[in-house]
């Protein structure tokens, strides 16, 4: 077992049930060996204090409420206020659309996985880019 | 990507309550506890105590929620309270599902609280390995009240007696019967016993812990009590946190307290010297391998020739120890 571990905090912002994909998401992550932290529902403070106090790697943000723009836009601008941007992956997932993908990216989002996503996927990708 | 960070900033930062600055140093004490000399050397001359409250259990008896519920009642009280929830890490792919957290929402974004949620990491005892080193740099950030929530726990793992002040055993409705009350383990351990879900009933349960303390001899003079509540709706959490005052009160009157504090030191330096002694085994004295060739050895020859397969490879070993003192 290597000592250090990726972490992640799984979160759904705003009002939106759906918890499925985003504990699909999370069982993956946990199975391929980094420590999942579950937010659950949480507003974007919340959110962002989680990220801060967990000092995580990652922030998944599930989301099934066509409010994705919105919500990574605040996530993102508090992060930045906190000056922990730099430090956090930000992946979106959930009901959004390909045509915002690029978007989302240029707002600072590493990248996006829309419905049909393989949860490999996720997993390698994390695990490419957050060396530990 | 990660910015770096060095240590003096972080500490100074830390000194500044900057919770950025504390998470950061919480992640080097858990990845490197060989830096913790390091970092405790910036705050030798901090003499803050913190009490250390233990809430431990069944998996699914309401544990997080119930930490919730009485964070919520000590921070409106004016505390500070630093939380270290622990979850087991899986023996199979060494990852976690940290599902605490999403518990306590609501009191996540008070000022006055730092919750830190971590993995077992294959340590046993119901907790991890960092955990005595966050109470510590809680401590050292000034908390009144530190709150550490065990993993869902069986009957045998009670490490969290050696590091709380005030544990607290919380059972459910349907817990067991009077022999589950004579188990020796995790129903010995409470100072005081919350049956929680009280909404579902449990006053039989109650009626059983009361009975098994019955039949104990309590030497130090306190008798644990026994409460109820309903986490959900804070329901029986002021006479559970009452509980909790009342026997903070008897330690400190009766100078118990000191050997609580002794215990949580000796705890700590009997671990750091036992997986140093782990280390040097198996990095000096037999290794993984070493083993396995045991067990195909076993194997092969008939399975009652491995006590004569160790008791040789025992002998062919030079430990070199230190004089036994006169």
């Amino acid at each position: 077992m290597s000592k250090k571990k990726i972490r992640v905090l799984m979160s759904k912002p705003g009002i939106d049930g759906h918890w499925r994909g985003g504990i699909v998401v999370s069982r993956a992550i946990r199975d391929a060996g980094m420590e999942l932290i579950f937010g659950g529902f949480q507003n974007v403070k919340e959110i962002v204090e989680a990220a801060i106090q967990e000092d995580v790697d990652v922030i998944g943000l599930s989301i099934h409420s066509g409010a994705h723009f919105a919500y990574t836009q605040q996530v993102i601008d508090l992060l930045k206020e906190r000056g922990v941007l730099e430090d956090i992956m930000i992946l979106v997932g959930g009901v959004v659309p390909a045509k915002d993908f690029p978007k989302l990216k240029e707002m600072g989002v590493a990248n996006v996985y829309g419905p049909g996503s393989m949860t490999s996927e996720i997993v390698d990708f994390i695990k490419t880019h957050i060396r530990k | 990507m990660k910015a770096s960070y060095d240590l003096d900033t972080l500490i100074n930062n830390f000194k500044k309550k900057d919770k950025i600055a504390l998470a950061k140093l919480i992640t080097i004490l858990e990845n490197e506890p060989e830096k913790a000399h390091e970092i405790f050397k910036y705050f030798e001359d901090i003499s803050h105590d913190s009490y250390i409250i233990g809430i431990t259990g069944s998996p699914g008896v309401g544990k997080s929620t119930l930490t919730g519920a009485i964070c919520k009642k000590i921070l409106e009280n004016g505390k500070s309270v630093g939380i270290i929830c622990v979850d087991p890490t899986s023996p199979f792919s060494g990852g976690a599902f940290l599902g605490d957290r999403v518990r306590m929402t609501n009191i996540s974004l008070h000022p006055n609280v730092f919750l830190r949620s971590l993995a077992s990491r294959g340590y046993k005892g119901g907790i991890s390995r960092a955990v005595f080193d966050i109470g510590l740099l809680y401590e050292a950030y000034g908390m009144d009240i530190i709150i550490i929530e065990t993993v869902g726990v069986g009957q045998a793992e009670f490490d969290i007696y050696n590091l709380a002040y005030s544990v607290i055993v919380v059972l459910v409705p349907g817990y067991g019967d009077a022999i589950q009350m004579q188990k020796a383990g995790i129903i010995e351990i409470g100072d005081m016993y919350n049956i929680n879900k009280k909404d579902l009933g449990g006053e039989d349960i109650a009626v059983q812990v009361e009975m098994m303390l019955d039949d104990t001899v309590f030497h130090s003079g306190w008798r644990p009590p026994v409460s109820m509540t309903d986490a959900i709706t804070g329901e029986g959490i002021e006479e559970l946190i009452q509980n909790i005052w009342d026997h903070k009160e008897h330690l400190e009157l009766s100078e118990a307290i000191i050997q609580k504090k002794k215990n949580r030191f000796s705890f700590k330096i009997k671990e750091l010297i036992y997986s140093k002694i782990e280390r040097i085994i198996s990095e000096r004295l037999i290794n993984e391998n070493e083993i396995e060739e045991i067990i195909n050895h076993a194997l092969a020859d008939g399975k009652f020739k491995i006590y004569r397969i160790i008791h040789n490879k025992f002998e062919d070993m030079n430990f070199e120890l230190k004089k036994k003192s006169k």
